[in-house]
């Protein structure tokens, strides 16, 4: 893994990266993680058994890392709890942001504490099968893996009787490839199946109606990566860590101007603290902020103490997404981006949705024109019009957050779109006729 | 044929008012389902508009319903610049990111078109010679083929086909009866062809983020 690790400052919690440091030598150590803790909180789970295990977790106020925030307890209590022979656990690893590593990043360093939150989560909703979903084109991790697996099986962590419980679990990891919209979990559940990679509407959700239509639990790797640590030290000191609505910590993947690297930080933290983590703007005048991956929001410099947790992004315009925090300089045309971006997003649309299908793309296209001094009138509005469409229009979050984008830039970025729209010009100078062409042409090149 | 005047009229009313008292069968769908054979698929067909143009407007609503995947589909957007298409092959795992490339209008490298492609068939030359292009060898040749190029190549069945006079129908029959022999390659090594198309998008959006922050490659 190429990615560093950021330093952080020693008063913030390791919770998902505390092995980390005793893994150093070599994490597939199986016996190096037991020493460091590694398959206790799964030992714990087994002693407070199923019903108490939800019940631990869901006073801990976990909620999920992928993206949506949904609080962790609830939904492996409506898996649990839906009536079925066989129950499934997904943890999904495939880091669909290509320029977000930090799901492979954590699987490189700490592979344990993904597996054993994977098993604890199989025990506590009654699942016999739980995959782990990595990025297929990542064969040497998918290998490493697999035989991690078969080592914690041997130990009997995973297998007929975990962690002498009595219970089965089997722990499957699987590459899959394709789009973004992979690491949806209702895409990645038909992926498993071997159908079509689009959406399904939801509800029925997941934990009623999954993987081949039985109740189904799909969780961000972060988020099972927290659980050991919560059955180990109790909910109490995991709810204390971050923020009161969203506690705990995230990793966030910075990349920006003064450096690059992932960090784990506690929910809750000013933007600008953890931007300063990477250097900030490097020295330069900070401009903006783009927080959640290829959909996330552009966010202004005043915008830096905004906490980073799910409900303050969300009202500022932005999500936690991938957990993609990019930091953009006064070099950076914030239109330009927001084109590149919009652009990605709806070329990784699936299509199965009209608005999305459609609305992406003229959305990709205003902000072409944009960039391109070739704006019409009524653009801006149109924008906005379609972007509240879009999204209004959602079949899965995809759509829901890929407008967010462009949006984010009308709301705090007029008077720059403006000069683009209604003056042909680019204050960053990152526009000109010339560069424009540059990026009509890169744009070729990479259809 | 009667002359009566009217008869006609009265025999069309008389049916109406039979209808009129005969029970409904309207069906009161979604509350009600329609009582159909199991395997009833109903028939596909397109419909055109009064100036002779194709009414469907490629929305993949058909492709997306249909249970069993069978419907393959391609178009134009509005403005006639992005080719969408949709159909079966993409329910292979193999294929299935490209497909999302395909309907954003990207140009992508079909690797079932491209298994047609000439290939080197030396291999399967030195197979049959040495089975002594004997049909009844099928089953060894072909898994020799397997071994040789990670699958069986369209190219190689025909080529083989070819060699020992056996009908290719013959030859790809054998070979579709034995699940440890594929037509594609297994998918993970082929995530690297097969993946091509995704990962210069992934790179393209990756590089151009970097560039976009200053020219600084930061990964
Ligand atoms: C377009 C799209 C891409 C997504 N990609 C990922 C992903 O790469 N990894 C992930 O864990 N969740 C991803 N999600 C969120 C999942 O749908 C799902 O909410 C999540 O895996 C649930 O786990 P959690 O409850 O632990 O957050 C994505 C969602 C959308 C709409
Ligand atoms: S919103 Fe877009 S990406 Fe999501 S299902 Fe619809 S078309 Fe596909
Ligand atoms: S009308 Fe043909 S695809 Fe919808």
């Amino acid at each position: 893994m190429t990615t560093p690790f950021l330093a952080t400052p020693a008063s913030w919690p390791a919770i998902l990266l505390g092995r980390v440091k005793a893994l150093e030598a070599n994490p597939w150590d199986l016996d190096a993680a037991v020493r460091a803790g590694a398959f206790e909180g799964l030992k714990a789970a087994v002693r407070t058994g199923a019903t108490g295990t939800i019940a631990e977790v869901g006073a801990s106020g976990l909620r999920g890392r992928g993206g949506g925030g949904y609080p962790t307890g609830d939904k492996w209590r409506a898996a649990a709890s839906s009536a079925a022979e066989q129950r499934y656990v997904i943890a999904n690893g495939y880091g669909a942001d290509p320029a977000t590593q930090i799901d492979a990043a954590l699987l490189a360093a700490d592979p344990w504490s993904v597996i054993e939150g994977l098993v604890i989560a199989a025990f506590a909703v009654g699942a016999t099968e739980a995959y782990l979903i990595v990025r297929g084109d990542d064969t040497a991790l998918a290998t490493r893996l697999v035989a991690a697996v078969a080592e914690a099986e041997e130990a009997g962590f995973i297998g007929d009787d975990v962690a002498g419980s009595g219970h089965r679990v089997n722990v499957i990891v699987r590459g899959l490839q394709g789009s973004y919209m992979l690491g949806e979990e209702t895409v990645l559940i038909r992926a498993l199946e071997g159908r079509r990679a689009a959406p399904d509407q939801r509800p029925p959700y997941p934990t009623e109606r999954g993987l081949w239509d039985r109740p189904t639990v799909v969780n961000n790797i972060l988020t099972l990566a927290a659980v050991p640590w919560i059955l180990k030290n109790g909910a109490a000191a995991f709810a204390s860590v971050g923020a009161p609505d969203a506690p705990g910590t995230a990793l966030v993947q910075l990349r920006g101007p003064g450096g690059a690297g992932i960090a784990e930080v506690p929910l809750g933290t000013p933007l600008g603290d953890i931007a300063s983590l990477a250097g900030g703007a490097g020295g330069r005048p900070l401009k903006a902020l783009i927080v959640g991956g290829p959909t996330g929001g552009f966010l202004p410099a005043d915008a830096l103490g905004t906490p980073y947790a799910f409900a303050p992004l969300r009202d500022a315009g932005a999500h936690m997404g991938s957990g993609s925090i990019v930091i953009a300089d006064d070099r950076a045309c914030v239109v330009d981006l927001a084109r590149l971006l919009t652009r990605f997003s709806a070329d990784q649309a699936c299509g199965k949705s009209i608005p999305c299908r459609i609305g992406l793309r003229r959305l990709s296209e205003i902000a072409d024109r944009a960039t391109a001094g070739t704006t019409r009138a009524g653009d801006a509005q149109l924008a906005a019009d379609l972007s509240h469409d879009v999204g209004a229009s959602a079949l899965c979050d995809h759509e829901r957050t890929a407008t967010l984008a462009l949006a984010s830039v009308l709301r705090y970025f007029r008077s720059e779109l403006d000069d683009h729209m209604l003056r042909s010009t680019c204050p960053a100078g990152v526009c000109t006729p010339i560069a424009v062409a540059a990026g009509a042409a890169s744009r070729g090149a990479s259809a | 044929m009667t002359t009566v005047p009217g008869m006609g009229l009265i025999r069309g009313m008389g049916l109406t008012l039979g209808r009129f008292f005969a029970p409904k069968a309207t069906i009161m769908w979604p509350e009600e389902e329609a009582d159909v054979a199991p395997r009833f698929r109903g028939r596909l067909q397109l419909l055109y508009d009064e100036y002779g143009t194709l009414k469907c407007e490629t929305c993949f609503q058909c492709a997306q319903a249909c249970p069993i995947e069978c419907i393959d589909m391609g178009g134009v957007d509005t403005r006639g610049r992005f080719h969408v298409h949709w159909g079966p092959p993409e329910t292979y795992g193999e294929r299935r990111e490209e497909s999302a490339m395909r309907r954003a209008g990207r140009p992508v490298a079909d690797p079932a078109f491209t298994r047609f492609d000439p290939m080197d068939v030396t291999p399967v030359n030195a197979i049959a010679e040495e089975h002594d292009y004997e049909p009844k060898d099928l089953l060894p040749m072909l898994e020799g083929i397997q071994a040789a190029y990670g699958y069986l190549p369209v190219a190689a069945l025909k080529q083989l086909s070819r060699q020992t006079g056996a009908w290719y129908a013959f030859v790809y029959g054998t070979a579709s009866s034995f699940n440890h022999l594929r037509f594609e390659p297994p998918a993970v090594t082929t995530a690297a062809p097969a993946g091509e198309a995704l990962r210069s998008a992934e790179a393209g959006y990756v590089s151009a983020l970097d560039a976009a922050l200053g020219g600084r490659p930061t990964r």
